[in-house]
């Protein structure tokens, strides 16, 4: 049973977040009827797992929530702030209820407020919303007719179903005929009473849409053959037609032929082809598109595909040595496969970033409403797809991001009307790929940074002396020191001096870099760069003195060879390529290797800061697949080294960060 | 592991460093490896060779002698690299340590173990947590957690610097 509660956590916890977003979504539409139906069918599908599992409290609760979805859903109610506010809080009450260990007073006390609460508004408001919609929609509403095939499997009793009341709700719906097949029934002695034998052929004329049809059979979709088309608009069982048709039918207990009927109303139908009305229930084609792995057969995956990579490396060594025409062949093929089994496994870890989207705009919304502030939070691109585990490393960094912005970025409304603002803030989140990069924006229209003020700031907090001079962009970044933080007085929200700093080492730690640009009056903009993934990337091998290293092959634009003789004693620090002056680094200096430097050398032109910049390196090897693994605590120092990889000899080849040596070897010079 | 009998009892591994000998409590050792090529690590302090495969994972390498304050030799075919676990901040950390050679795991009750002396000792007192009298030999038992904790490596390294500027 624990196994099956699990299950139903991990359920809930997908309809939990199905239903935030689609409460959210309802704030911005109130009107939209789909968006109601979504709220409607994940509160009634926790309801129901609720009750089925043994968590009567959510099953309880929901069910309160549920009947003031239904008065909206029947337009008898209204969507106003209160009452997404309140069901907001209940949701996380649900949360609550769900996943704490033990029941606390605290979880007791907001159960019964959050309950009292919903009975209030259920029947306080009933008569105010019922009349101005009814009045519009009634006149809109168009009843059609739909045939319904229904068929539970023989053991559909061991669940506790009883067809008849499915069918009973189902009849509720509209006007209906019903024919029951009795032909499947057996002889006594074969018999087995506990079995169901029967099947169901509904023709049913409602103005629900095909959705509410399936809805009643929500609980049973896997234990029965069930069938729900439209048939026709307008009312089926009016036409005289069909109804001696169906009796015929009944009479002679042949099976309801849908195109028989359906060319028998074709005549004084609108053409309409097969497929468009025949649809099947949502939730068949969400099975088939996509199922649930546990994260961690995806990791062992993931270590597998690793493995064979690095296994991959030694045959390619192998087969290179053994000169062996087959065995090329083979060792190239498996090269080939073993990339593509990489490519293909990677794209099974992404997740588009909108799977976190939901806790930013609750955040945004709980926050902007305590502080008085209006926020309009906007999101771009949010179908960008990032690793599992740089996207759970994310959300804490952006959280604190985006509350950064609305405690410190974005002023009071009087104070944006005062500067010619409109008055409500807008909070952007942008995603998007760039290169094998991909990017994460956070924009506020705020009043910005103050340069100065951080300046000051920081010559306050001893972190940069009076006389220190900086460029715009290296006093924002400032605000990522620890012990830095500009806010006057302590909120709860931001400004206990843990924030930034701490931002930027969980990007780093993910091997991300974040940056911020402001201007003061107009806004901030923060900007996350993160590696498409963690663990394999495509690089380029190369030697310098006797350590081999791996440069990220995204980074390197071109590789040029030039004469020692350019590079030794060379005290500008550039050297000319393609008639370009190059400002360029040299790895044997900057690595402190004081063995002779071949004849030839090679620059590796990479970009760093939207220049290029050459990297020295005695020698190109040529592409490698590195598998990245992490070097650990005791090489924390060594920040320009990314991790390192094994070779296809079995030895350990360093992985380097361009960024991160060029920002290390400019400040040494 | 440890007896249930009597739980006093420990194994431990003792091996060289030039003419002293240490022991290390083998619930931290993994196991001994002969000499690899070791991947050379840029800008990192002396005492931390680089880096080396371990059964696919990598693994950070120091160089013992170094770290002890002793003078940095050439490897020889005893030279071979311990393989500790070690707790740091609750996590465990894998870290290898070259040693001159390893000679044999020995089992001592606690009660044979005497206190560090208080003075005149060449090391850290806080990294040895005992001495051994062992046939005729003293034999320094090593707190593992301390000497390869990732902190302390820097912090034994300054104090070096600053006893040879003495």
């Amino acid at each position: 049973m624990d196994q099956f509660k699990q299950k139903f956590k991990e359920e809930a916890t997908d309809l939990i977040n199905d239903l935030e977003e689609a409460l959210l979504l309802l704030e911005q539409n109130p009107n939209d009827k789909d968006i109601v139906e979504r709220v409607f069918r994940a509160m009634h599908s926790l309801k129901g797992g609720g009750a089925m599992f043994g968590f009567d409290h959510v099953s309880e609760f929901t069910h309160h929530l549920e009947t003031i979805y239904d008065l909206v859903r029947e337009d008898k109610f209204l969507v106003s702030a209160d009452l997404l506010t309140i069901t907001l809080e209940s949701v996380d009450h649900i949360k609550d209820l769900l996943f704490s260990d033990e029941i606390t007073k605290e979880i007791e006390n907001n159960h019964s407020v959050l309950i009292t609460k919903l009975s209030t508004l259920a029947t306080n408001d009933v008569g105010k919303a019922a009349t101005p919609i009814e009045n519009q929609d009634n006149t809109a509403s168009t009843q059609k007719s739909f045939y319904v095939f229904f068929k539970p499997n023989p053991d559909v009793f061991e669940n506790g179903t009883n067809p008849l009341y499915l069918l009973d709700e189902l009849c509720e719906l509209g006007e209906s005929r019903i024919i029951s097949h009795s032909e499947n029934i057996p002889l006594l002695d074969d018999l087995k009473e506990s079995n169901s034998y029967l099947y169901w052929e509904v023709i049913i004329v409602t103005d629900q849409e095909l959705n509410a049809i399936g809805d009643v059979f929500l609980f049973v979709e896997d234990d029965c053959e069930l069938e729900i088309t439209q048939v026709a608009e307008g009312n089926l069982l009016a036409d005289e037609k069909v109804i001696r048709y169906l009796a015929d039918i009944e009479k002679e207990s042949k099976v309801v032929d849908i195109q028989k009927l359906e060319r028998e109303i074709s005549k004084n139908k609108e053409n309409k082809t097969e497929q468009g009305s025949k649809e099947s229930t949502g939730t068949d084609t969400s099975v088939i598109s996509s199922i649930r792995v546990a994260s961690d057969k995806i990791d062992t995956l993931m270590n597998l595909v690793s493995e064979l990579v690095t296994t991959q490396a030694r045959l390619s060594l192998f087969t290179e040595q053994q000169e062996d025409a087959e065995l090329d062949a083979i060792g190239e093929n498996i090269q080939k496969l073993s990339r593509q089994l990489r490519d293909n496994a990677f794209s099974i870890s992404l997740i588009p970033l909108q799977s976190i989207i939901t806790r930013f705009q609750r955040l945004v919304r709980d926050l902007s409403n305590g502080l008085g502030k209006k926020i309009n939070f906007k999101t771009e691109g949010t179908e960008t797809e990032l690793d599992k585990t740089i996207i759970e490393n994310l959300t804490d960094p952006i959280l604190h991001i985006i509350r950064t912005s609305i405690d410190h970025g974005i002023e009071d409304v009087q104070t944006r009307i005062n500067s010619g603002k409109p008055e409500e803030g807008t909070i952007l989140l942008r995603s998007f790929y760039s290169g094998t990069n991909v990017f994460i924006q956070i924009i506020d229209d705020g009043k910005g940074l103050d340069h100065e003020k951080i300046r000051q700031k920081a010559i306050e907090k001893n972190l940069i002396s009076e006389s220190t001079q900086l460029s715009k962009k290296e006093v924002f970044d400032l605000i990522f020191m620890a012990g830095f933080s500009t806010a006057k007085e302590v909120t709860d929200v931001s400004g206990r001096g843990v924030g930034m700093d701490v931002v930027k080492r969980k990007i780093s730690a993910i091997r991300g870099d974040v940056e911020v640009d402001s201007e003061p009056g107009e806004g901030t903009t923060i900007t996350i760069k993160l590696p498409l993934t963690l663990s394999i990337i495509d690089g380029l091998l190369v030697r310098v003195g006797v350590t081999d290293f791996i440069v990220p092959l995204s980074a390197v634009q071109k590789i040029y060879a030039v004469n020692k003789s350019e590079i030794i004693d060379n005290y500008t620090h550039t050297v000319v390529l393609d008639e370009k002056q190059t400002p360029f680094h040299n790895m044997r200096e900057f690595f402190t290797i004081d063995k002779e430097m071949p004849d030839t050398v090679q620059v590796l032109v990479v970009t760093y800061e939207e220049q290029s910049v050459g990297i020295v390196v005695d020698y190109v090897v040529g592409e490698y697949q590195a598998v990245i693994k992490p070097l650990g605590k005791h090489y924390k120092d060594q920040e320009f080294i990314s991790g390192a990889t094994i070779l296809g000899d079995g030895s350990v080849a360093l992985v380097l960060d361009t960024n991160k040596i060029i920002k290390q070897s400019a400040e040494e010079v | 592991m440890e007896e249930q009998i009597n739980t006093n009892i420990k194994s431990y591994l003792s091996f060289k460093l030039g003419e002293e000998v240490f022991a290390a409590g083998v619930k931290n050792v993994l196991n001994i490896l002969e000499m690899v090529k070791i991947t050379e690590v840029p800008k990192a302090p002396d005492y931390m060779k680089g880096v080396i495969n371990l059964r696919g994972a990598v693994l950070p390498v120091i160089d013992t002698r170094i770290k002890f304050g002793m003078e940095e030799s050439e490897f020889t075919k005893d030279t071979c690299i311990v393989v500790c676990e070690v707790d740091q901040d609750g996590e465990e950390v894998k870290v290898g340590a070259i040693v001159d050679a390893v000679k044999e795991v020995i089992e001592i009750d606690d009660k044979d173990i005497l206190p560090p002396p208080g003075i005149g000792n060449k090391y850290k007192s806080e990294f040895i947590t005992g001495v051994i009298h062992l046939d005729e030999q003293f034999i320094l038992k090593l707190d593992m957690n301390k000497v390869f904790s990732t902190d302390e490596l820097v912090m034994l390294q300054n104090n070096q610097n600053e006893t040879n500027n003495e």
